[in-house]
């Protein structure tokens, strides 16, 4: 299976990954979690760990990159044990100084077939893990591995799919980062936001809290601005009618939420009705507001049914509901983060304290 | 091969619930890997999966090669939590078809790391089992189809190990009973002690398959020389016909007509990889021919075998190294197994 690849891209964004969004330094135990479908760049990403004279714990596994144990194993075992990892893991969450994630998935529906009740353990379980990474306890970094199921899920082959992939991933992320600083800028001097679009008219208040402008090095690929929207705020509704809400493999077409005070009050979709609600239904925080994010990748522009790529999408808007990134100023607690992508490029609306920002996914500013 | 994974979790390691058990195998053996998982969530334990590429335990190779000298051959500290913690391990060897030639330093690193996770499991501290799962590169290594391969494979491991204890028994009453070893056959003349040493019987608990008799030789015992004619894959290689002389339990000359740099490179891993830290008798009846997998090779009925490097402290062994690396002598074309002086094996068959 000695794939010999003379691609060098897999290396440069081993690099990138290591380089720039983790900075790894000499002694650091750097989790790396992947399928072997990665393993070209999770090699490179091995040497380019041990050569700053850093640790490399490989976490490979066969199910999906959400969840810190195996499917195969949570599909059989008895419930008191999915509601906590093994005491051996926790520690590990607690004590690693880096984490990657690879998404490569063999199925890009791997693990939705858990039932509910399983699913919501396991998250639950995962949520020390969740906690540390969103306060910046621990350093981390999310990255996409092309793989044949990726490509078909987006509608690609998969030569088309890697050139996707790696241009939106390989940019001038210092150059992005410039552009970038300058919506930021413009966002954190207004105290409210309001999105309109098809379906939609939502406000909501980001006043005293700070952009943060994602340039390579938490996402790759990377592209956008994101805030921690003030819990209690967010009024109106959204539709996304544009692209289906996708979240741990399962698809909720045409998701509206309305919400008062900050907290979904209607949920209804034209498939996925119920898991769209399950997951609403996860904990507390699950029906508010953890992130508006503004997607800002210039290579990026259709939708793949790929979070990482479609919240990038130049010309969206994302919300997440659930857990927030405290070190945004978020103060939002859940187990789940679930990132909606709302399209405002056909005749949308972005205004930053009753000034009009952008049109049609285009900045005015 | 449910019936085998059922073996490794049930009889090996027998989980109890809320353990932590280790799973540590490569992407070759991956419906083991997943039935191991599912059969240890029937059990209620954890299952903890190291899934390493190709290489035999869950040690990075590309990291090791890359790592500063200082670094490579050192545990992270978390993988130190992780062995110290761990309530049972299965370690299920599936290398690729592609062997990798690693330089000496990374060869020596990669022992390091292997000795460190197997120790609490040999010290007898927890329950663990070393097995092998039937990928082509086995079948490969053994001249079969992998279909041939997995039928002799499973034949030699879903034995009835009870019924197999119960045989291997008076085998280890001799062996405990005797002070003195002699290994006669062709080209072969030594003689060991095994003074003050305990026997085991592997009834398929530590290794799968099981099917030997083994202790620690006492170590500065061993004198003479002996031609180990079953091929044996060392971590670097295949190496044949193992021609060894030991003097005061060292070895003093040491020659292969196939692969002698890598068993050179093995005797010189540190001081304690020149002496012999483990004497077998196999006594597997599913194994008739070498498949060139020293696991299955050093339990043939028939054979004896030698492991130069560490001992088994719980044996009463004292010979500390890296390496533990099973050489086999096939005693069933005129060879003699002689206890204080007198034959109990002639041609690889126990005499009454």
């Amino acid at each position: 299976m000695a794939a010999v690849t003379d691609d060098p891209r897999p290396r440069e964004l081993a690099t990138l990954l290591v380089d720039r969004s983790l900075d790894v330094q000499p002694g650091w135990q750097v989790s790396v979690r992947a399928t072997p479908l990665a393993r070209p760049l999770v090699t490179e990403i091995a040497r380019a760990i041990a050569r700053r004279g850093a640790y490399f714990l490989p976490r490979t596994h066969w199910g999906s990159e959400r969840f810190r144990v195996d499917l195969d194993w949570a599909a059989e075992a008895p419930l008191e044990l999915l509601a906590e990892l093994p005491p051996i893991e926790q520690h590990a969450i607690a004590t690693e100084d880096a984490r990657l994630t690879i998404r490569a998935p063999e199925d890009v529906h791997a693990g939705s077939g858990l039932a509910p009740e399983r699913r919501a353990l396991l998250q639950r379980a995962m949520e020390p893990a969740g906690r540390r990474a969103r306060s910046l306890g621990v350093r981390w970094a999310v990255a996409e591995y092309p793989t044949e199921a990726a490509a078909a899920e987006a509608g690609m082959t998969l030569p088309e799919f890697e050139d996707f992939v790696y241009g939106a991933c390989l940019l001038d992320w210092d150059a992005e980062e410039r552009r970038m600083r300058r919506i930021k800028e413009r966002f954190d001097d207004a105290r409210e936001v309001r999105i309109v679009g098809a379906g939609t008219d939502l406000t909501l208040s980001i006043e005293g809290r700070e952009g943060i402008v994602s340039s390579g090095l938490r996402n790759l690929p990377d592209g956008e601005v994101f805030y921690s929207p003030v819990e209690d705020s967010a009024e109106g509704v959204i539709a996304y009618t544009e692209f289906p809400a996708v979240y741990l493999g399962h698809d909720v077409e045409d998701a509206r939420l309305v919400f008062r005070e900050g907290r979904v009050v209607e949920a209804s979709a034209s498939a996925g009705e119920d898991f769209l609600r399950q997951v609403l239904q996860t904990d507390e925080g699950a029906s508010r507001l953890g992130e508006l994010g503004l997607g800002c990748n210039p290579r990026i522009t259709r939708f793949t049914r790929n979070v990482l790529f479609d919240e990038k999408i130049d010309g969206t808007v994302h919300l997440a509901v659930g857990g927030s990134y405290t070190y945004a100023g978020g103060k939002n607690e859940s187990a789940v983060h679930w990132d909606m992508v709302k399209d405002l490029r056909p005749g949308g609306e972005l205004h930053a304290d009753g000034e009009l920002v952008q049109r049609d996914g285009r900045w005015l500013i | 091969m449910t019936e085998y994974a059922r073996l490794l979790v049930e009889r090996c390691i027998d989980p109890q619930p809320g353990w932590q058990v280790l799973v540590a195998t490569t992407t070759e053996a991956r419906p083991l890997a997943q039935e191991l998982s599912r059969l240890l969530a029937e059990r209620g334990a954890y299952a903890l999966a190291r899934i390493a590429f190709g290489g035999a335990f869950p040690v990075d190779l590309d990291w090791i090669e890359a790592a500063p000298p200082e670094l490579a051959p050192t545990l992270a500290p978390l993988e130190r939590h992780v062995l110290d913690e761990i309530d049972g391990s299965i370690f299920v060897l599936a290398p690729e078809p592609e062997p990798r030639r690693l330089d000496d330093a990374a060869v020596r690193a990669f022992r390091t790391h292997v000795t460190t996770y197997r120790d609490r499991g040999r010290s007898g501290t927890i329950p663990s089992v070393r097995c092998d799962f039937p990928c082509p590169a086995y079948a490969e290594r053994a001249g079969l189809t992998l279909e041939e391969f997995a039928d002799v494979f499973y034949e030699a491991c879903l034995r009835d190990w009870d019924e197999e204890r119960r045989l291997m028994e008076p085998v280890r009453e001799r062996l405990d009973a005797a002070r003195e070893v002699r290994i006669v056959g062709e080209e072969t003349d030594l003689r060991l002690s095994l003074e003050g040493r305990t026997a085991l019987v592997d009834d398929g608990h530590l290794n799968v398959p099981g099917g030997e008799v083994f202790t620690s030789p006492v170590e500065d015992s061993l004198e003479g020389r002996i031609l180990l004619d079953v091929p044996s894959h060392s971590t670097d290689g295949l190496v044949e016909r193992i021609r060894l002389r030991f003097e005061r339990g060292e070895v003093v000359a040491a020659s292969a007509e196939t692969g002698e740099p890598a068993l050179l490179r093995a005797i010189a891993t540190d001081e304690g990889a020149r002496r012999a830290g483990e004497f077998g008798v196999g006594c597997n009846h599913g194994l008739t021919r070498p498949l060139r997998n020293v696991l299955f090779d050093e339990k043939m009925a028939g054979t004896v075998h030698l492991a130069l490097g560490a001992g088994f402290p719980q044996l009463g062994g004292r010979n500390e190294s890296a390496l533990h690396w099973d050489v086999i002598k096939d005693l069933r074309g005129g060879g003699e197994l002689h206890l204080d002086g007198v034959v109990v094996q002639r041609d690889g068959e126990w005499l009454p």
